[in-house]
């Protein structure tokens, strides 16, 4: 179901057709990294700290590189050391740990072998003196007074510094005077939440191949949310000019925001260089959840003033985000979720601070979904004081166009009333609740971004297109960059080509994150294709003998007075003889990414005798801006729901008092299996956001967000108790009844 | 390093090849044949990335060493389409955007098939069960359900 | 982007001049020393309702509001 708002009739946009890589994925030969293989080629391992904190006396591996089958061993001196300062000097000391290993699972040493068994041998063999160090895990020991540092070279961004400190990063956004507000107000709620350390998920594990040739440059096979990202990261820690390094895009076997960093490529590129031959390098899972990014955990306290007719006067919170073992700007980011409502009075704070854990990294609008939890946890509690429905008191006070954010900045053209109201309608929020059900509402957004995209667009001599992006595409976007160019060109979508190319075939590109591809990639292509039509009418022109001006481009065709159209394979046909190839590239830093807002609703029971939790339905509503592909927005719609799902009430990281992950394994970390869920039910709302053309907003990261607060707030419904911690898994919501 | 002669029937051809003893059905698969269709997202049988028909069993080659399949016959997610006509399974996950990523994809529709071939007419809930030992992260499993549904369809229709 | 306003005496808001954000930010380094550093390394600029991750060159008017803000990411 879409409500979609005037726009123009397109004749591709919005349709569903097969996506163009469809194919090779369902037969089984599309090429993840991790399926290809090198004539000669070695195999990596790593060795990883057991411990959680400690500094690296000494590593010898003199036994382990006269093993059988080794070829190279790199440890933290093969690479180049820089400076503290440098924005990829976190990056580069988890990709392999100098002096200090800052978390059970960091990367100290690696070694390539003719076999990955040997490879592992040799590691064994790996002799290494620790000196252990305190192991700080969570928020709470790495902000009290005297808590031993977490990462001596950590130094707090955004406010003044005076020294090495477990404070990551310090946000403050105020307005109006929360400190008059609250006394007067009528009614406030205030509560406390926190949230576990969650990993994005992917299926497929972190892999490259990196091939490093005798004139010194390196072809790179990786899968992830960027290669042109992959490329300079790799450089820099390698101390290369990028340049040097080739990177070729396998497919990606999902990201979620985890595979916008590296950890694999500079270390398979220094075996390579050191060995002469191509090295693979595979996680197993087990190293992916203990070695790489999981989400931040959380503490935050959320305080809303309201009046007795459901206006929202004020609000206070503190969120604080452990971030793991070095920087990131998780705080502000989160805080700016709670932007959603017309707050006069607003003061927020919030940290980032460090743990002995591995590096966090982006998961789906990162930082929104532990903010938005607690804020719309306490919303939904207001709404039940105030006996009003809880989407009445979200409308009463909802943003828009104008209204300010969090920061400050007026929103421009958003959908968040239109989401609200598209749910209240919905034949779900209409239904009666089922008996022994109870049901809960929460919203979220995300503002996404632009940055940069190029794509080249070649027009063929059979009158078919080739778009060449440099986006990873990870849910479909190869399609929907088609259907834009179908819908310019005025050709079958199915007559052209989407390609992702490596960086040395199409111009830069930032990573696929923050909702941004089909918005600002396909811009890129929009423009391209634009710059072709211009000149296929300059062409058209040279062939019917007419100015250029008095050529029309029509559905495909070159159409002027006098003259039958001329389709497009008319001109392809004579490109030689009216000018030479057609092919056109756009490239921009794209501006205006339109927020995405969202409204989730779900029915569940919760079973009292043993504290499980069974969704009945869900519906996921979200402003789409203009649905491109439909299918691939909705995809990312349920998506986002079900890792919302997970994280509610299953997903956590589990630490021992070392720092040791005790759950690393999808047996014991358990993500949502499908029967554990209903349908996920969406309705796809298209308020198109100006900045595009044709009205895209980024889909992927909202989804996300509300899910946590929309279970919680069912089960407050269904229990009377309001769960304040995550997840909702049985044993905590046995405890809080019991409690109650 | 010894190595043993397997001889089994894999996607209807005859095949022999050489492995060592502790090597997974799944790692003989993709680098002694070349068949990457099956992905190893965890190597401990919990995601079904891996899933292959042995005898018509639905098994996680991860979790199978390749000396085992010595006379059976097993089908890989390469092998279910009839020539370059789609299995109506391949097609209804085309048609219906049942993938994403993609990286489940061959796991799930080994799953799928393993189902269908054993029980034609599913219900909802059957196919959640039957599906329960897939992961797939990107799309909350329903356009995959309703395409295993809309496939049963096709498939009782072509059986009439 | 209240976490600046130590540079700034308290002050949230503050005038500014310059054709281009690069302009307003070197003015701003005069005016209170250490904020034009401060934006120039990990700061946005929400311009006319459109955030900017490198706004060194972008054309502002004179009554143009400009917002700092910390750096956006996405997953």
């Amino acid at each position: 179901m879409t409500v979609t708002e005037d726009r123009p009739a397109y004749k591709w946009v919005g349709t569903r057709p097969i996506r163009h890589d469809g194919y090779e994925k369902v037969i089984g030969k599309a090429r993840f990294a991790a399926d290809l293989d090198l004539p000669g080629q070695l195999h990596a391992a790593y060795l990883r700290s057991p411990h959680g904190h400690a500094r690296i006396v000494s590593i010898d591996t003199t036994t382990a590189a006269g093993m059988p089958g080794v070829k190279a061993v790199v440890t933290g001196a093969d690479f180049p050391d820089l400076d503290p300062a440098d924005p990829n000097f976190d990056v580069s000391v988890n990709v392999m740990a100098r002096s200090t290993v800052l978390y059970n699972g960091h990367a100290l040493a690696a070694v390539a072998a003719t076999t990955r068994a040997e490879a592992a041998a040799a590691v064994a063999a790996i002799q290494v003196e620790y000196e252990l160090l305190p192991v700080v895990l969570t928020l709470d020991e790495s902000m009290a007074d005297g808590a031993p540092l977490v990462n001596e070279n950590n130094v707090t961004k955004f406010v003044e510094s005076d020294g090495p400190s477990n404070l990551a990063t310090v946000n403050v956004l105020e307005r109006g005077d929360v400190d008059a507000a609250f006394p007067a107000a009528d009614l406030v709620v205030e509560r406390e939440f926190d949230t576990a350390y969650v990993h994005q998920g992917y299926i497929e594990p972190h892999a490259c191949v990196v091939d490093v040739g005798p004139n010194g440059k390196a072809d790179v096979w990786a899968s992830s949310q960027g290669h042109f990202m992959v490329r300079s990261l790799t450089a820099a820690i390698l101390g290369w000019e990028p340049s040097r390094i080739k990177v070729t895009p396998a497919e990606i076997g999902g990201g979620f925001g985890g595979k916008t960093t590296i950890y694999l490529e500079p270390v398979a590129a220094r075996l390579s260089e050191m060995s002469g031959r191509p090295v693979k390098l595979v996680m197993t899972r087990e190293e992916v959840l203990r070695a790489t990014g999981p989400a931040p955990a959380s503490k935050s306290r959320v305080k809303i003033a309201a009046s007795n007719d459901g206006e929202l006067i004020a609000i206070e919170c503190w969120f604080g985000y452990a971030v793991g073992c070095a920087n990131d700007f998780a705080g502000l980011v989160g805080a700016m979720s709670v932007a959603s409502y017309k707050f006069p009075n607003l003061k927020l704070e919030a940290i980032g601070a460090l743990t002995n854990t591995p590096k966090t990294a982006a998961y789906r609008a990162p930082s929104a979904p532990q903010a938005a939890f607690a804020i719309e946890s306490v919303i939904d509690e207001l709404a039940q004081a105030l006996d009003m429905d809880p989407i009445d008191l979200r409308l009463r006070n909802a943003v828009e166009e104008g209204d300010p954010t969090a920061m400050g900045m007026p929103h421009p053209r958003i959908g968040f009333v239109e989401c609200l109201e598209a749910l209240r309608d919905s034949d779900h929020y209409q239904s009666p609740v089922p008996d022994g059900a109870a049901r809960g509402v929460a919203t979220g957004f995300w503002f996404n971004i632009g940055e940069q995209s190029s794509a080249t667009v070649n027009l063929n001599e059979d009158g078919t297109a080739t778009v060449i992006t440099g986006s990873p595409d990870i849910g479909g976007s190869r399609a929907s960059m088609a259907l834009m160019a179908a819908e310019e060109l005025g050709i079958d979508v199915y007559r052209i080509t989407p390609v992702v190319a490596d960086t040395e075939s199409v111009g830069f590109t930032d990573v696929t994150e923050g909702s941004r591809a089909t918005f600002s990639t396909g811009m890129a292509v929009v423009n391209a294709c634009r710059g072709l039509i211009e000149e296929l009418r300059a062409r058209a022109a040279t062939i019917l003998g007419v100015e250029q001006d008095a050529v029309t481009w029509i559905e495909g065709s070159a159409v002027a007075d006098g003259h039958d159209p001329l389709p497009l394979s008319a001109i392809t046909a004579k490109a030689k003889s009216t000018g030479g190839p057609l092919t056109v590239t756009g490239s921009l830093n794209a501006a205006g990414a339109g927020p995405s807002f969202a409204a989730h609703c779900c029915d569940l029971t919760v079973d009292e005798e043993t504290g499980q939790v069974a969704i009945l339905r869900y519906t996921a509503v979200q402003d789409a801006g203009t649905a491109i592909h439909p299918s691939y927005v909705e995809g990312q719609l349920q998506g986002g729901s079900v890792q919302g799902i997970g994280w509610a009430l299953n997903e956590e990281y589990v630490f021992d008092d070392e720092g040791s992950l005790e759950n690393a394994s999808f047996l014991d970390y358990r993500i949502p299996v499908a029967s554990d869920l209903p349908m996920i039910d969406t309705i796809v709302v298209e308020v198109p956001n100006p900045a595009h053309p044709y009205g895209v907003r980024g889909v992927g990261e909202t989804g996300i967000v509300p899910p946590m607060a929309t279970i919680a707030n069912a089960v407050a419904r269904a229990t009377s108790t309001r769960m304040t911690s995550l997840p909702m898994s049985p044993p905590r919501i046995l405890a809080a009844l019991e409690a109650s | 390093m010894s190595r043993t002669h397997v001889t089994c029937t894999i996607n209807g051809d005859q095949v022999d090849f050489l492995t060592s003893d502790d090597t997974s059905l799944l790692d003989a698969l993709r680098v002694e044949l070349g068949l990457t269709g099956a992905k190893e997202g965890c190597g401990t049988g919990d995601c079904g990335a891996c899933s292959v028909l042995i005898d018509g069993r639905l098994n996680c080659s991860c979790l199978v060493f390749a000396p085992e399949a010595e006379g059976s016959d097993i089908v890989t997610v390469e092998g279910i389409a009839d020539g370059d006509h789609l299995h109506p399974l391949q097609q209804a996950f085309l048609e219906g955007a049942a993938l994403q990523c993609g990286v489940c994809t061959p796991g799930v529709l080994i799953a799928a098939k393993a189902l269908l071939d054993a029980n034609p007419d599913p219900t909802e809930t059957e196919i959640r069960y039957a599906l329960a030992g897939n992961l797939c992260r990107c799309t909350g499993y329903d356009k995959i359900i309703r395409s295993v549904q809309e496939a049963a369809v096709r498939l009782k229709g072509a059986a009439r | 982007m209240s976490d600046h306003r130590r540079f700034t005496d308290g002050e949230a808001v503050v005038e500014s001049e310059g054709a281009t954000v690069g302009e307003v930010i070197a003015d701003l380094e005069q005016r209170y020393p250490g904020l034009g550093e401060a934006l120039t390394h990990g700061a946005s600029a929400g311009v006319n309702g459109e955030i900017y991750a490198e706004p060194e060159y972008l054309e502002v008017d004179t009554d143009t509001d400009i917002y700092f803000v910390a750096p956006l990411t996405g997953g």
